[in-house]
Order: structure tokens, then sequence, then C-alpha cells
């Protein structure tokens, strides 16, 4: 399983990555090996003010559904429209291509309450 | 619970499946390269599964012919030994105990094949002896199933769409049947225990793509076909299902017949199975929701997932009898309503360009 030691992770299998400021987001390789084929990803608009540990979006698989949750509160400025026609990038590539949406923080501070690499490894182990 | 392990366990084990429980066995649920690629391989080429969980229930000797025809709903004249055919065990109210599909075997035998979470209902009901862990059943499906056979029992191969034969393999004699789950054209191979992982191997070095119950599910939806427990059970008859052709209504008795009889006399089922193609590709779900056009709630999805063929929802579910194909109806997903449309079944042969709705 393939863990990112640059990455900030949740205990519900997102990962964050601060990008100038930004924070990008996505669901790490556990997850995406765990819900299987996705064929269905629905993502907030641009603009849309989230919360810390609130829903974000939903990832569908061909067994089942998930909820995807904020790392951090902001508000969403970019969003991965690629996965509209194409969710099985999220399988393919979970830390690349298959990223969800781009957060500019509220409180960028809330980074630092997340998992490190190691810690986020040992919690799916 | 323990889990029951079929006889291919470490041959799953061995290539990396996912695992699942599944009607008490533990199963594969997909292989590394995921449940749509094994999809589609059964469509365009051919998948080997293992349905070892499903029951055998051997039913023999003289009388075997008459206990089966007086307990299950069709008609066992309609066909002969070495033939195979699809058949419920109803209550007394006309639902849907089971359905079964009977390999008869040769004269006096035959092997009654329940879902794997009915055998021992089954069994209660019919008689016999479960012999589920005296075999393996492995079933290749798709357009190049027979080729793949062939390169191992070209006698096998030959076996037609249900008829029901047998072959030599390392050895041993083992059965087969030409049924499947997929919608596809495919044969089912029974193997005892010293073949089991042999045959498995032959047939995916001959070019059969291993496949998980996922890909089994996701088949066996596009192609229409009902699962016990969801588009059937002791709750739904099959004249509901469109199953009436799975009723002997020739034979004077089998359990549940009066009140079907009954429901025919009254003019038919109040509700029917329907399918129905969701716009987008978001992917119905059992409970969803079935509304009308202008917004009332006239029924239920039973099993909806994403159809790989044609990229969008589909879905089962029972809509009132007056419920037409190409009525414009709408499913309440998770994200709201979204149009749907009735259509026929198999989803898989509809064009997925004149698909829209």
């Amino acid at each position: 399983m393939d863990v990112p030691e640059e990455l900030r992770y949740t205990s519900d299998h997102e990962w964050a990555r601060t990008e100038e400021g930004r924070i990008r987001i996505g669901i790490t390789d556990f997850a995406q090996d765990a819900l299987g084929d996705v064929v269905f990803v629905e993502l907030p608009a641009a603009g849309t003010a989230v919360e810390k540990g609130g829903p974000l979006g939903e990832v569908e698989s061909t067994k089942s559904v998930s909820q995807i949750y904020a790392p951090v509160g902001g508000t969403v400025v970019e969003v991965n429209g690629d996965l509209a026609e194409a969710p099985e990038k999220l399988n393919e590539e979970p830390y690349g291509s298959g990223w969800l949406v781009v957060i500019d923080p509220s409180d960028a501070s809330e980074l630092d309450g997340l998992l490190d690499a190691a810690a986020y490894r040992a919690s799916t182990e | 619970m323990i889990l029951r392990r079929t006889l291919l366990f470490d041959e799953h084990v061995r290539s990396a499946a996912k695992l699942v429980d599944f009607g008490g066995f533990e199963m594969p649920l997909s292989y590394p390269e995921g449940t749509i690629a094994e999809h589609l391989a059964c469509r365009r080429a051919a998948a080997v599964f293992d349905v070892s969980h499903l029951g055998t229930v051997r039913v023999e000797g003289e009388d075997a012919f008459d206990r089966l025809q007086a307990m299950l709903s069709n008609d066992l004249r309609k066909i002969g030994p070495g033939r195979a055919q699809y058949t419920h065990l109803l209550n007394d109210e006309g639902g849907v105990l089971d359905d079964i599909i009977v390999w008869w075997v040769s004269p006096g035998r035959f092997d009654v094949m329940p879902n794997a979470s009915n055998t021992e209902r089954v069994l209660e009901r019919l008689g016999g002896t479960d012999v589920t862990d005296t075999r393996a059943v492995l079933a290749v499906q798709g357009p190049t199933a027979r080729e793949v056979v062939a390169r191992i029992s070209p006698e096998a191969a030959a076996v037609k769409r249900f008829h029901v034969g047998t072959f030599r393999f390392e050895g041993a004699d083992c059965l087969v049947a030409g049924t499947g789950y997929t919608g596809e054209d495919g044969l089912e191979c029974a193997v005892g225990p010293k073949g089991a992982v042999g045959l498995w191997r032959a047939l995916v070095d001959a070019g059969a793509k291993p496949a998980g119950l996922g890909a089994r599910d996701t088949l066996r939806l596009e192609a229409g076909l009902p699962l016990h427990g969801h588009e059937l059970g002791p709750g739904i008859n099959p004249l509901e299902a469109g199953l009436g052709w799975v009723v002997g209504w020739d034979k004077d008795h089998f359990a549940g017949r009066d009140a079907l009889a009954a429901i025919r006399a009254g003019g038919g089922p109040s509700r029917h199975l329907v399918g129905l193609l969701t716009d987008g590709r978001r992917p119905p779900r059992e409970g969803d929701r079935v509304l009308e056009a202008d917004g009332d709630e006239i029924g239920a999805v039973t099993s909806g997932n994403f159809s790989p063929v044609l990229g969008r929802g589909i879905a089962l579910g029972f809509v009132p009898a007056s419920t037409r194909e190409g009525a414009p109806l709408r499913v309440e997903l998770r994200g709201g309503a979204v149009p749907a449309r009735v259509v026929r079944p198999p989803f898989f042969r509809l064009d997925p360009d004149g698909a829209d709705t």
C-alpha cells in the first residue's frame, strides 16, 4: 500500500497536500483499494464553504457508497472535473490525477492535527 | 460463525482475491484487476467463476421424478435425462422460497442446485443428500467460453445450452451443464476434490479470466436476471417477477399452485418487475424509491448498479402492472431524483446510443 511521506492524512482515509497555502485533497490508496472500482464521484461546486470533518462529497463503487469528509475547513476553490467521466482515475492514481478538490483553508493550522504518514500507515494495519 | 471454504479457496488466496462472506462461504469478491475488468472480460471473451457455494442436493431413486414434480413449480416433462431446467420452490402463498437449476443427470438422478443460503430449506422440502462439499462448480462464461473449454475437453465444450453431460478430467468423471448466470453462453462444470484446482488452472491458462462475486452480480443485473433475496423471495411470486414460464400449469399439483391460479384468475398480479435505465453514471441502489414523472411514489429498486457496457445506471424494481415499457419515471438517488425509463432487459443488448431517456 502506497502512503507518500510528504502528505497528511485523516483516519477516514483522506489525504491533504499543501500547495502554496492551499490544500489539495484526495482519498488514499488504502481507501481506493477497499472501495473497489469507482464508478461515480459527487463533489461540491467551486466556491462552496466546507467545515473540517464535514461532508465533502461521495464516492460510489460497484459495491458501495462512501462519504468523503473535509480534512480542513475553508472554501473549495478547484474541483477535479475529469472525474465526472473518468472516475476510475481514483483507482489508478489516488495521489495524482485522482485528486478531488483544492481548498483555501480558513485556518491552515488545522493541518497540524492530521496524521503523518507513519501514523496513518499504523492506523490501517 | 465459521465460514465455509470451497475446494478452490487456496487458489483464490494465491491469486490475491479480495474475499467476502456470501451465504456462509468465504468467497472471492474480485481479483486484482477489479470487478469492471472481470465484467468486460466476460462480455467480450471468457471469465471463470468459482460458484461452488451454490448447493447441490442429490435426489435419487425410482420416486425422485415424482418427488420433484410434486414440489417444484416447473414441469419436468418438458425436459428429460441429460437436460437442465430453471425452476422455483414456492410456499403455499406462491412466494419463491428459492430459485433453482435442476440438472437431470440420468433417469433416476437429479442434482438440484439451490442458492447457497437456501440449501438447507430446499433439502428439508425435497429430501435427498447434500453433496455440496464433495465438489467444486466452475462457471465458464462469455462469447469464447466454449473455445476455452474445448482446449481442455471437446466433449464438455459440445454440451448445448440447458443440456447436461459428462467428461473426464485428469482421470476423474465430471459433470457439465450448458447453464450460467451472466446472460452469455457458457458452461458450468462440477468436479471432485482431485481435479478442482487443476481444472481451474487449466481454464485460466486456456484464456478464461478469474472473476469474483462482484462481477457475477453486475453481469446478472446487466442481463436482467433475478437474484433471490432481491427480485425473488417468500413475499414475491413468479408471476410478479415476469417468470410465468417457470410455472407448470399443466401439472395438477405443486407447492403454491392454488395461490398462483387464484392470482391468475383475478387478472394477474398488481405489480411487476421491470428494468430501469437511469440518466447518468450514479448507481441506483436497493431501496431507492421509484417515482412517476409527477412525483408520486410507485415502487422501489430491488437491485441497482452501474452498467459497465452502457456506462450508466441500471436497476430492477417493482412497479404497478399498468406501467408500460418506455414509461418516463424517476428514481430517487442519494443526490436527488433522476429521470429513468422503463426498458426490457437484458440491458447490455440495448443500443447505448439510442438509450438516452
